[in-house]
């Protein structure tokens, strides 16, 4: 795990320059590259349980030697105070000057070695969680955010927080592998070495800690449940302002500012009365907490005292029971305020993760029989395929729009009717009304990367990708010089000037014709055989809209082009227009 | 992509263009004291009770020196150890207890405070002129309303024991070390400088590289957002494969910084742990030195380490939440920072009130831009309805903003009624359902006037294919509309409120040809016995008003009905004949 040579000054990660690579050993950083993913398989089979048992083992390379360390660190935690106790019986109670020094650099050793440990455990746990995340993020990217052939249906706004946090909170269960481990392996050397000191101060502990253990997890279950609840409750009151904000000029337009105040007001009290009853039931937890640690602790310190009277056990043995009695609170507590929880949030985040990736499995339905294209070699060179969309009809026979190689031809038709075509060019093989051939071969036939790299296809709505404006118009695009033909085209000129301009994320630096507008220079840029595009200027003015339809024609010359459109100015511009209206069937006619 | 390169270890303010204020630190204490009104008392009794409970949970290391002393003595008996029992299990319930209530308290002080200053944000955020927001955007106001409220509401758990029992924690145990002896808390004293220094470095080190993974973790899920909105995009154009890249790229991107964060966590737990034993070395020497000279028990040697172990775990915890503290500082001022903006005049006035509209030589420019707006009067009679047309750039939308009144005019003087509502391209459609989407504008109207309005403005067959009529939720996550939909749900909306002058910017440009003709109509029903601005890209919509203004250049150089201008043959006439021709 050494980090690769890098260039001085270079700073291509964003990782930082100056003071943080001076000062930050590189040493056990993570590699540039991630490593090797295996993909995490989950079938129709897989339970959440056993989804989350393949996360936790799946990097068990790094994870053994993380939990190994762990128990050394924890170990010696709790050794801290058995060391001061002996310290304190040899050295100071006996005013010997050599044993001081000898239990100083005890102290010491112990330290470095517990500090050592720590530090690679750390590391090692922290790297076993971030891989297990990349490979989480990877299977849910394929497998639904960016399926290959098109998914069954367009992934919902829950994939977001799938993809973030319930990611990270899965893969934190990693951490049940190494942290609780050594956090009961420090119990159990407690519980030995007071076995040592007296044996029923060892089993009280061994019997003592799981039932503490087990009562302060029961309410801290109810206790992260509760707390669940409410982080949605201020999640959603959070997303109420930004919805707020975010139609702040239509809320100004229409005089509304009282009124979405006050609906915004009563969500906020909600929260907060959510919030105070969470932190009504932090109480309890720390009260019950503080009852079941307090009491145990005094119990084991009442019967080690009870057999020092007695005579049973030495001063010495005394102070080291009170110190092993005070490591042993940190170890219960730590377990059932944190492990408990990370266990029951990893489960719940399981079935989540299993939901998405099943809901939104690709399409299973299998072409009947892929048709290998048998003349990739020459597409380049020959004419572009002519395409055919079948529209059926809404009674009777189906209606057939066929666009020849290299045509430019406009299709007129109901909101309806265009969206279906456009969903049909979208994605072949969903079940919808319009089906599409391309050269006579139905595409659902063509595998996805074949159809795709004929087909381009630009929905009406549109989204453009934060970065600048060249990275949108150019990230298709056949070569460089079509990104200024096609901006161009597309009468961007006018904002256009430095395409190394940032467009905001989502595009919310440009006005909506202007966003429109880079989208259709991105459609124009692509130099794709055949083109679809679907109303691509209707945020446009009607004078630039006369430009853009001017040009079009131009910027598409030998490629087939299927465009939707209403709008006169850029239905004049076609070869040919095809009239679809909602029942009368279809007529055409030549353009002029 | 290369996002947002802020250089973590550097000057924390983002370069970009003036935003919105930023509190400062003596505004933000003056604030939240002021917030702080009604809970005052509380907070006091809050923090007596913290002292009391830390006092009360101490008693246990005392208690436990005491029973060492007297059995190294000889003299503890059944009674002794029984009595120390008991009193060591009952302060560690009642310490317990005091210090729960003692985080119930606070907490909820805190929520109350933080919900009493988000609702005040939110307000602000709506009345603040709207002449800065649109010079700043509403970006930033959106990233105070909502992250920098969910950072300071996730800091509560970590940031109030610290406030609370842990400040005093450390402050009582302190105190009680100096009560056994001095010399302990002084052995204590020395190592400071070790914690001290180990603060310094984090500071310096840590808040750099945890900002570094803040904002690559906000790049990674902005990708994944832009990928799932932009799904159909993807689609089209076969991004997928490029897409998975980018998104697995920034995936191991935020991997890489959370490892160099935990490495930085990993390096102060070392040092911190380097005080830890020179602290306990500490009191073994003092205690060595003691009771060597008979200056202190064994006892009292026990009582010290207790205590010293006891210091050491809020001593830590103390400094592992000094960055959550820093950032919830931070975004508590930008908070504030809008919350304490002078609130002059909510919006920019009309000079004066009346049913006509009037400009008198009216000027406009953006900052320091050439002027967009020359010299412009105009005079509108209740009543009119007046098209605003011209080529791209014309300042046709100056005009309306500055007739609604969201541009300041730079010179001349803007008179019009007060109830004014404008609807532009820019459409939103709220997150809840219909009747809330509706009802926003005109908080009385019954359902039977919300189907009236749909009605009237023809949008009654969007309620149609609604699944659940006027409770379906709409909006982020809800039932999809087209914007053309959302526009004529945005003309109902106004034809619900009493408006007495209605400016449409390019309002009804929005939608393919079978909604641009339900636009019209709808547009025609709200705009019906009212006073009207419509800036219009299709001329049809402009032949029907009552009078057409043509802009060039921030000018009105043609006014008129459509006939007169048509027969003056002048840019409308030209204008026109390019519009007929296309259609």
């Amino acid at each position: 795990m050494r980090n690769s040579p890098r260039l001085p000054g270079a700073d291509t990660e964003g990782l930082g320059r100056g003071p943080l690579t001076r000062r930050l050993p590189v040493l056990l950083l993570a590699p540039a590259e991630p490593p090797g993913a295996r993909p995490l398989e989950s079938g129709p089979g897989t339970t959440p349980g056993r989804f989350l048992l393949r996360v936790i083992f799946s990097v068990r390379r790094v994870s053994v030697p993380a939990m190994l360390l762990a128990i050394v660190w924890q170990v010696g935690e709790s050794a801290v105070p058995v060391v001061m106790g002996l310290a304190i019986d040899r050295a100071v109670a006996t005013g010997d000057g050599g044993q001081l020094i000898l239990w100083l650099g005890v102290l010491v050793a112990l330290y470095v070695a517990l500090t050592a440990a720590a530090r690679l455990s750390l590391r090692l746990t922290a790297y076993a969680v971030q891989v297990v995340q990349h490979r989480l993020r990877g299977a849910l990217s394929t497998g639904v955010l960016h399926p290959a052939g098109g998914a069954a249906r367009a992934p919902g706004g829950n994939v977001v927080s799938v993809m973030t946090s319930d990611v990270a909170r899965l893969s934190n269960a990693v951490i049940l592998t190494i942290i609780p481990i050594s956090r009961i392996t420090a119990i159990g050397f407690i519980a030995v070495s007071l076995l040592a000191t007296h044996w029923l101060l060892g089993l009280v502990v061994l019997f003592g800690a799981p039932v503490a253990v087990w009562s302060m997890s029961v309410l801290s279950g109810r206790l992260s449940r509760d707390t669940r609840e409410y982080q949605e409750l201020l999640a959603s009151t959070v997303a109420q302002a930004t919805d707020l904000v975010a139609g702040y000029r239509v809320i100004k337009g229409m005089r509304a500012e009282a009124e979405a105040s006050s609906r915004y007001r009563q969500a906020s009290r909600k929260t907060l009365a959510g919030a105070r009853r969470n932190a009504g039931l932090l109480g309890r937890f720390l009260v019950g907490s503080g009852v079941v640690s307090g009491t145990f602790v005094a119990a084991v310190l009442g019967l080690a005292g009870w057999f020092a009277v007695d005579g049973q056990l030495s001063v010495g043995g005394l102070i080291t029971a009170i110190g092993l009695a005070q490591a042993l609170l940190p170890q219960i507590q730590a377990i059932a305020s944190t492990s408990v929880p990370n266990l029951a949030g990893a489960r719940a985040s399981s079935v989540r993760v299993l939901d998405v990736l099943r809901d939104n499995a690709p399409s299973t339905v299998e072409p009947e029989a892929t048709v290998e294209p048998d003349h990739a070699a020459q597409r380049e060179v020959t004419a572009p395929p002519g395409l055919d969309v079948v529209v059926p009809g809404n009674s009777g026979p189906g209606v057939t729009i066929r666009v020849e190689p290299g045509e430019l031809l406009g299709v007129r038709a109901d909101d309806r009717t265009a969206a279906r075509i456009v969903e049909a060019l979208l994605d072949p093989r969903a079940e919808g009304g319009a089906e599409a051939r391309l050269d006579g071969i139905a595409a659902r036939q063509l595998s996805p990367g074949d159809y795709r790299s004929r087909v381009t296809v630009a929905p009406h709505r549109a989204t453009l990708f934060s970065g600048t404006l060249r990275d949108n118009v150019a990230v298709i695009a056949g070569a460089p010089d079509r990104v200024d033909a096609a901006v161009w085209a597309a009468a961007c000129d006018d904002f256009a000037a430095d395409l190394d301009l940032p467009v905001g994320e989502g595009g919310n630096r440009l006005s909506g014709g202007q966003r429109q507008r880079v989208a259709l220079a991105r459609a124009l840029a692509s130099d794709a055989p055949v083109l679809v595009l679907h109303d691509p200027t209707t945020a446009v003015d009607s004078v630039t809209e006369h430009r853009i339809a001017g040009r079009l024609r131009g910027v598409r010359a030998g490629r087939s082009t299927l465009l939707i459109a209403s709008t006169p100015a850029l239905l004049a511009a076609c070869d040919r227009v095809v009239e679809l209206p909602d029942t009368v069937p279809a007529t055409s006619r030549t353009a002029q | 992509m290369n996002g947002t390169s802020a250089e973590p270890g550097t000057a924390a303010s983002d370069a970009g263009p003036p935003g919105l204020p930023v509190a400062s630190g003596s505004e933000t204490a003056r604030e939240l004291w002021r917030l702080s009104r009604g809970y005052r008392l509380r907070l006091a009794a809050t923090g007596v009770l913290g002292i009391v409970s830390t006092g009360v949970d101490l008693i246990v290391s005392v208690v436990i020196g005491f029973l060492v002393d007297r059995v190294q003595a000889g003299t503890a008996d059944l009674t002794t150890v029984l009595t120390a029992t008991a009193v060591m299990a009952l302060s560690a319930v009642l310490g317990a207890a005091g210090t729960a209530l003692t985080i119930v308290l606070a907490t909820r002080v805190y929520h109350s405070i933080l919900a009493a200053l988000r609702e005040q944000l939110v307000d602000d955020a709506m009345t603040l002129p709207q002449h800065l927001v649109e010079r700043v955007g509403t970006g930033d106001l959106i990233s105070r309303s909502s992250d920098d409220v969910t950072a300071v509401a996730d800091a509560a758990p970590a940031v109030i024991p610290v406030l609370t029992v842990t400040a005093f924690t450390i402050v009582v145990s302190l105190g009680g070390l100096a009560a056994l002896e001095w010399p302990y808390a002084a052995a204590f004293a020395v190592v400071l400088p070790v914690y001290v220094l180990a603060v310094r470095w984090y500071l310096r080190i840590g808040l750099g590289v945890y900002r570094a993974e803040r904002t690559a973790m906000s790049a990674r899920a902005q990708q994944i957002l832009e990928s799932q909105r932009g799904y159909a995009t993807v689609l089209g154009f076969g991004l997928a494969e490029q897409r998975h890249r980018a998104v697995m790229t920034n995936s191991w991107r935020v991997a890489r910084q959370t490892l160099r964060a935990r490495t930085v966590l990993s390096m102060l737990n070392a040092r911190l742990n380097l005080g830890e034993c020179l602290s306990l070395a500490a009191v073994l020497v003092v205690g060595f030195v003691l009771v060597d000279h008979d200056a202190s028990t064994v006892g009292g040697a026990t009582t010290a380490m207790l205590l010293v172990l006891r210091l050491l775990g809020p001593v830590n915890q103390l400094l592992l939440v000094i960055d959550t503290l820093q950032s919830a500082l931070a975004s508590l001022s930008r908070m504030i920072g809008v919350v304490t903006i002078p609130r002059g005049s909510p919006d920019v006035p009309a000079q004066a009130a009346s049913t006509d509209v009037r400009l008198d030589e009216v000027s406009f420019r953006y900052g320091e831009g050439p002027r967009v707006l020359d010299d412009i009067t105009l005079g509108i009679p209740s009543g009119q309805r007046v098209a605003v047309v011209g080529v791209s750039g014309a300042g046709k939308t100056t005009l309306a903003g500055v007739v609604a009144g969201t541009h300041l005019p730079e010179a001349g003087r803007v008179t019009r009624p007060s109830r004014t509502a404008m609807i532009t391209q820019e459409v939103h459609v709220f997150a809840g359902t219909l009747r809330d989407n509706l009802t926003l504008a005109a908080p009385g109207a019954t359902d039977h006037d919300l189907r009236a309005a749909l009605e009237a403005t023809g949008a009654a067959s969007i309620l149609d294919v609604l699944p659940d009529r006027l409770d379906t939720l709409l909006g982020v996550g809800g039932y999809p509309l087209t914007d053309a939909q959302a526009q004529q749900l945005a003309l109902a909306r106004l034809l619900l409120t009493d408006a007495e002058l209605v400016i449409l910017d390019e309002a009804t440009a929005e939608a393919g040809s079978t909604y641009a003709g339900h636009l019209d109509r709808a547009a025609d029903a709200v705009l019906a016995g009212r006073t009207a601005v419509v800036v219009a890209h299709r001329l049809s919509q402009a032949a029907t008003c009552d009078r057409i203004m043509v802009m060039e250049r921030g000018r009105i150089i043609e006014t008129g009905t459509h006939g007169e201008l048509i027969d003056a043959g002048g840019v409308y006439a030209g204008l026109w004949t390019a519009w007929e021709a296309a259609r």
